[in-house]
């Protein structure tokens, strides 16, 4: 029998846990509901952001959450540059074709960061100091709670953003229909470019925040990536309060499972959530099915 | 290095009637590159040491294993197709050295390999070229005993959990610890499974808090282990006592933690504090070569260099680089290593109780011998218990 506080703990660490799930995710929701490309390297470009977050700290002792604004401008430029110069060839020509190009980006960046930094896992502390908060029927750690409250503001901020800027209406408009959207008058190549560089840099701001929580290596960009797809088909394609809830529930249920059923099995649950909703709702809890806010 | 004359890297050369050539494989690169700059020097000085104890000339192949037990294989497939090999070293973790110890199985060539706790496949395998002088499962519950009984009676724990990792080694190493632990009186109030490479130990903390364990007992991987203890601290929760085999074994664990990772105890098969069997001369010959103010040598340097005086000590009582007469001598004969004074059952287990399991402590961004007691100033009087984290 597992004990009440037991249960309401692991529930707490999993919701703060999800809302950095949910940034990761957002970012390849963006891309494959805009762009209608999977971005297989969406992984490796967080585990480059952590790198980045890890390095400022360790050079500076600056909290990475500064580390995680210059990620994000460094992953956008990557987004930028990747779009205008290889994927424009590619974008439009069936599914293959970007998915080979994102797969042999995932193993360059893998590689560089090997040959770079070496494969021994790095982390990095939040840099603030403070006691994380008990609330009698469980305890909030101080790094899990700031990085979840600056993953909401991010969510929040992307939203905003989508939701009450002309570009960001533009953006919407191209995922609903990119022809339309043309004889409107919207640059669309503009708007994959900035598409792009939006999602890359949310992985990277992903992957400074996870930097404060876990231990950072290479190879960690798979594993992040299958998370990531787990909460887009959860929350549905392009659904942003889809994948917060999408976030949010694959990190609970990591943190039951693993209560309830062992450690060895925290991802088999949340993969089996995975493949339930794809089987019952394959369109998400939030999605529409066709893509777009 | 004057002693390391014959030492070629990469293949090449290959040894003649009156060469012994050993080939090896270290992690220099990927998960465990920590640790490869130790088992390098620790096989190098053992190196120097067997040119000048044996009437011949004694090559040692290094390469890099990336920490992939794929590369291993093939690096040494390479290695022996290119050169006449009579021995191979292992490398570190079960993973790698059960890779190594297949193919020297393969080969039938002597192989001998450290870090490698696991028991099972020494009876399971049907090993027969395979010999691991270093501190197996039992003993590491033995020694985790030894340590328990350093604490004065009014004032030792009782309540002990223990984190399981999902593998052949982990679930092993988790019965030794319930039996050996539970039939001296202990009570195992927790022993739950986590998948090894997990970064998420919230819910084990959680759990063990809830039980109130005391002594948390684990053989996590290097990275595992340092992320549990960050997440400990960002929980506020800790322990009395702490042991992660493996887990706290490379220096990367206190540049990582610093003063957190203090007080954790492991069982990484030599110590700083040991005594006797070359101790002294492994130190000077440390000190020496490495031009090191350092008090205290890297735990995996001493292990390393054990496993070259059983090597060197097979093939003076072979008389022969022979891989059948090295075998019998292998089988037949006691060893007088950094590690005490042991011999070997057929399948390559250490004898039962014969050698020394050390159990370290971290303090003060050093590994220091806890237990046993032998009286070196290298030694610490073992640190317990573990304070609260406010109170560090």
């Amino acid at each position: 029998m597992v004990a009440g506080e037991l249960v309401s703990q692991s529930i707490v660490n999993g919701i703060l846990l999800g809302g950095i799930y949910a940034v990761a995710a957002l970012g390849l929701s963006l891309v494959f509901g805009i762009m209608d490309i999977v971005n297989l390297a969406h992984g490796h470009m967080l585990m480059v952001g952590a790198y980045v977050a890890i390095l400022v700290f360790a050079a500076t002792g600056i909290t990475p959450l500064v580390g995680m604004f210059i990620a994000m401008g460094l992953l956008f430029v990557l987004g930028i540059v990747l779009q205008k110069v290889l994927l424009k060839h590619v974008v439009g020509e069936g599914i293959e074709q970007p998915i080979i190009v994102l797969f042999g980006l995932a193993l360059i960046l893998q590689n560089i960061g090997q040959l770079v930094l070496g494969g021994d896992a790095r982390t990095a502390d939040l840099g603030i100091p403070g006691d994380g908060i008990n609330l009698g029927f469980a305890f909030l750690s101080l790094p899990r709670t700031v990085t979840f409250v600056v993953a909401v503001v991010l969510i929040g901020a992307t939203w905003a953003f989508l939701q009450y800027t002309k570009t960001g209406q533009a953006i919407r408009a191209t995922a609903q229909n990119r022809t339309a959207a043309r004889y409107m008058g919207i640059d669309t190549d503009r708007i994959y470019i900035i598409t792009l560089g939006i999602g890359t840099a949310l992985a990277g701001a992903a992957g400074a925040l996870l930097s404060m929580l876990f231990p950072i290596n290479p190879f960690v960009g798979w594993s992040y990536l299958l998370k990531a797809f787990a909460v887009v088909v959860l929350g549905g394609v392009g659904s942003i309060l889809g994948t917060l809830v999408g976030g949010v529930i694959l990190g609970v249920s990591e943190n039951l499972g693993a209560l309830y059923l062992g450690g060895g099995y925290r991802n088999v649950v949340s993969l089996l959530i995975f493949l339930g909703v794809l089987l019952l709702k394959p369109e998400g809890l939030f999605g529409t099915g066709g893509g777009g806010e | 290095m004057a002693g390391l004359a014959g030492c070629a890297f990469g293949g090449g050369g290959g040894g003649g009637d009156d060469t012994l050539t050993i080939a090896g494989t270290i992690p220099e690169t990927g998960a465990f590159s920590s640790l490869g700059q130790d088992l390098r020097r620790g096989y190098e000085l053992g190196q120097a040491r067997m040119n000048e104890q044996l009437d011949r000339d004694v090559e040692l192949i290094l390469q890099d294993d990336e920490s992939d037990a794929q590369t291993l294989r093939q690096n040494l497939q390479q290695m022996t197709s290119n050169n006449d090999v009579d021995m191979i070293w292992g490398s570190f973790s079960s993973l790698l050295v059960t890779a190594g110890s297949a193919f020297a199985e393969n080969q039938n060539l002597p192989f001998l390999g450290i870090a490698f706790a696991y028991e099972a496949p020494h009876r399971n395998d049907n090993y027969e070229w395979t010999y691991a002088p270093f501190p197996k499962s039992r003993d590491v519950a033995r020694s985790t005993l030894g340590t328990l009984e350093l604490i004065p009676e009014g004032n030792r724990p009782n309540r002990v959990g223990i984190w399981e990792p999902n593998s052949g080694w982990g679930k092993e190493q988790a019965d030794y610890w319930e039996n050996r632990l539970g039939d001296a009186g202990y009570d195992i109030v927790l022993r739950e499974t986590f998948e090894i490479g997990s970064q998420d130990f919230s819910t084990l903390i959680s759990q063990s808090q809830s039980a109130d364990v005391e002594v948390l007992l684990s053989n996590p991987t290097p990275g595992g282990g340092i992320t549990a203890v960050n997440q400990m601290q960002s929980n506020n929760w800790s322990p009395k006592m702490l042991k992660f085999v493996r887990g706290a074994d490379p220096s990367a664990w206190w540049s990582a933690l610093s003063d957190a990772g203090a007080y954790a105890l492991m069982c990484p098969g030599w110590v700083p504090g040991l005594t006797g069997n070359g101790n002294q001369r492994l130190r000077e010959s440390y000190m020496s070569e490495y031009d090191t103010e350092s008090q205290y040598m890297p735990v995996n340097v001493g292990g390393s260099y054990n496993l070259t005086q059983v090597a060197l000590q097979a093939v003076q009582a072979a008389g022969s680089t022979e891989a059948d007469a090295i075998q019998s001598a292998l089988r037949s004969e006691t060893f007088q290593t950094v590690i005490g004074e042991f011999g070997f059952e057929d399948n390559g287990l250490p004898a039962e109780g014969d050698l020394t399991a050390p159990t370290g402590q971290w303090w003060d961004g050093a590994q220091r011998l806890a237990y046993p007691n032998t009286g070196s100033q290298r030694a610490l009087e073992f640190k317990y218990p573990i304070p609260s984290w406010s109170e560090r």
